[in-house]
């Protein structure tokens, strides 16, 4: 196998020069890519007036769908730069909403956002040029953000969990999947029953139900909240806005 | 005639990138060198402490334009390492095919960059135009042409598109094609390169141990080691392929090196693509990395690559230091400088294949 692959790859030895190596060979080379090159001309594009293809999985901008956008924060989150911002907006339709408004100049175009993207509404668009006159105009907001939408566009990362792989399964999961989806565990001996994390919850997957305990000093009722792991996207917002820092995330392995 | 020091850079036409070779000269004759190096510097190592595993990934792809994928590469291997993750069957051999076409390119962006030193436009065109059909083909592959985010902690980010295996076969065939003829012809077979490289910047096997070079300028040095073959990572240890020695240890073995790796490439991506099986491409690995130090080392295609990492239970790293090729081997720049003239400094730096934005981090 090695003397075969050795003979395969055997360069031309490092040897001394021909004569007529002078000019000779390279001319020649040259004068058939000229040939080559006059015939099947053009060999350039004439570019702001052609462009190239690009694969649809290019990765340019980002773009955003506001109708699917579930104002998860999971791109803030995950964004290296740091230049996606939740902010309000006024949509004709869906009322008062946040939605995320990137800062095109500092993005490095990684894709994170759409990768994580529970709903696929965050995707990348082969949009490059991107040039502009200030700095302002890169900021794009949800309605700037907004782009078309391709199948190419989305971005999946499909994955097996480890246990998966060592029992010998070959099927990978994409995103959402229960298999692969971090889920929200509560502390009940910490939690105030305030609530917060069922009001933050993009998806309403909280609900805040009764115990059957009494409150000795208010004797009210006691809600804790129950997480409903399929509606979860793993977003952490309840993580982060628990008081008592009762909720962690388990990570499904 | 007294002697005199010269800045050659940082800004100059043979300084690929920001760097400094300071050179003592007695007439034409240099007679001392100090390369200075730092003006780069953009705290990468510090700057990384402050992200988490996940986003560390398109910052090192940012550490070297020529070579992103093995530098991430050897990211996501020092945190496999900490983290103690098993990587998929393919995930690794996927792997290995675009590391290699990876090589090529860098080694074709370096042919370029010494065509243009030595005054041959004519090989930067065609080097370049070489280099285009395989950043097409990881363009296709990761969706961006240089810095790709495509490795993943456990894995890599997606499956093979369709075709890319015959669309890799083809270039990789017409490049083995174009070396064998063209470029043999072109340079091999130029005097006036000839003339310019060999015999000038001899490294000899001592000087290249004791200062630590690696990669194709040690092996141009007549050391025979190769981390893939030595030390293997990824899947290299199922591929048979040969490591490219010539023990002149001039400029121009350090040519021929690099040359012959590019056709060894070639193969180990033919080879590769036999041997791959359909399976998963990437496996879930925890957030947070356990207390402890880990490090990977892969053969960059300027030498050896090293990355160390130091987890403290956090998603963050508590320390993450690089060990650049580059770095080291710019070390020898003196030993191989001193005794020739001014003119050669081109030709002997040149095929070092610098690249500064790993060096300075």
């Amino acid at each position: 196998m090695a003397e075969e692959i050795k003979k395969r790859t055997t360069y031309l030895s490092r040897g001394a020069l021909k004569p007529r190596a002078y000019v000779g060979d390279g001319l020649k080379v040259t004068f058939r890519t000229l040939v080559r090159t006059t015939i099947h001309r053009p060999n350039t594009i004439q570019y702001p007036w052609e462009t190239l293809v690009k694969p649809e999985c290019y990765r340019g901008r980002p773009g955003i769908t506001l109708e699917t956008c579930i104002a998860c924060s999971k791109c803030v989150k995950i964004c290296p730069n740091k230049c996606i911002e939740m902010v309000p907006i006024d949509h004709p339709t869906l009322g008062k909403v946040k939605r995320p408004q990137v800062n095109v100049a500092r993005c490095m175009m990684c894709g994170y956002c759409a990768e994580v993207c529970p709903t696929d509404a965050m995707i990348v668009t082969p949009e490059f040029e991107l040039a502009a006159y200030t700095r302002s105009a890169l900021m794009y907001d949800p309605i700037k953000l907004q782009h078309e939408r391709k199948p190419g566009y989305i971005v999946h990362s499909p994955m097996v969990t480890p246990s998966e792989m060592k029992s010998g399964r070959t099927d990978s999961h994409d995103k959402g999947d229960m298999a692969i989806k971090d889920t929200v565990q509560l502390d009940s001996r910490k939690c105030i029953s305030c609530a917060r994390c069922s009001k933050t919850c993009p998806v309403g997957a909280i609900t805040m139900t009764d115990t059957g305990e009494l409150n000795p000093k208010t004797n009210k009722p006691v809600k804790k909240p129950v997480f409903d792991d399929n509606k979860c996207v793993s977003c952490e917002q309840c993580v982060d806005v628990c008081p008592k820092s009762c909720l962690s995330m388990k990570e499904a392995m | 005639m007294t002697e005199m020091w010269v800045n050659m850079g940082p800004q100059h036409p043979f300084n690929h990138g920001l760097w400094n070779l300071r050179v003592k000269l007695d007439g034409e004759k240099v007679t001392d060198a100090e390369p200075v190096i730092g003006y780069l510097h953009r705290g990468w190592e510090k700057m990384v402490e402050s992200r988490d595993y996940q986003q560390i990934i398109p910052m090192s792809d940012r550490l070297c334009y020529c070579s992103a994928l093995t530098w991430s590469h050897v990211y996501v291997s020092a945190v496999e390492n900490l983290m103690e993750v098993e990587v998929p069957e393919r995930a690794q051999w996927i792997r290995v095919i675009t590391i290699e076409i990876q090589r090529l390119a860098s080694h074709l962006m370096w042919l370029a960059a010494v065509g243009t030193d030595l005054g041959s436009y004519t090989i930067f065109l065609y080097a370049m135009r070489e280099r285009e059909l395989f950043l097409d083909l990881l363009t296709n592959l990761t969706g961006a042409r240089m810095t790709y985010n495509y490795m993943r902690i456990g894995g890599v980010r997606n499956d093979l598109p369709e075709n890319f295996e015959r669309d890799t076969l083809r270039a990789c065939d017409l490049l083995e094609k174009r070396i064998k003829g063209e470029y043999y012809q072109l340079m091999d077979q130029n005097t006036p390169f000839r003339m310019r490289t060999i015999d000038t910047g001899v490294l000899s096997k001592e000087d290249a141990m004791n200062l630590g070079v690696t990669g194709p300028n040690m092996r141009g040095s007549g050391v025979d080691f190769d981390l893939r073959r030595d030390d293997p990572y990824e899947k290299y240890d199922e591929i048979d392929f040969e490591v490219c020695v010539e023990k002149e240890g001039d400029s121009f073995a350090r040519y021929r090196v690099r040359m012959r790796e590019m056709l060894v490439s070639c193969d180990i991506i033919r080879d590769a693509f036999k041997k791959i099986k359909e399976g998963p491409v990437r496996v879930k690995t925890p957030r947070n990395a356990p207390v402890g130090t880990a490090f990977a080392h892969v053969e960059d295609p300027r030498g050896e690559s090293l990355m160390y990492v130091m987890g403290d239970g956090t998603n963050h790293p508590y320390r993450l230091k690089v060990r650049s090729p580059i770095f080291v081997t710019v070390s020898a720049a003196p030993k191989m400088c001193i005794g020739y003239k001014m003119a050669d400094i081109p030709a002997i730096m040149g095929t070092v294949d610098m690249c500064v934005g790993e060096t300075d981090r």
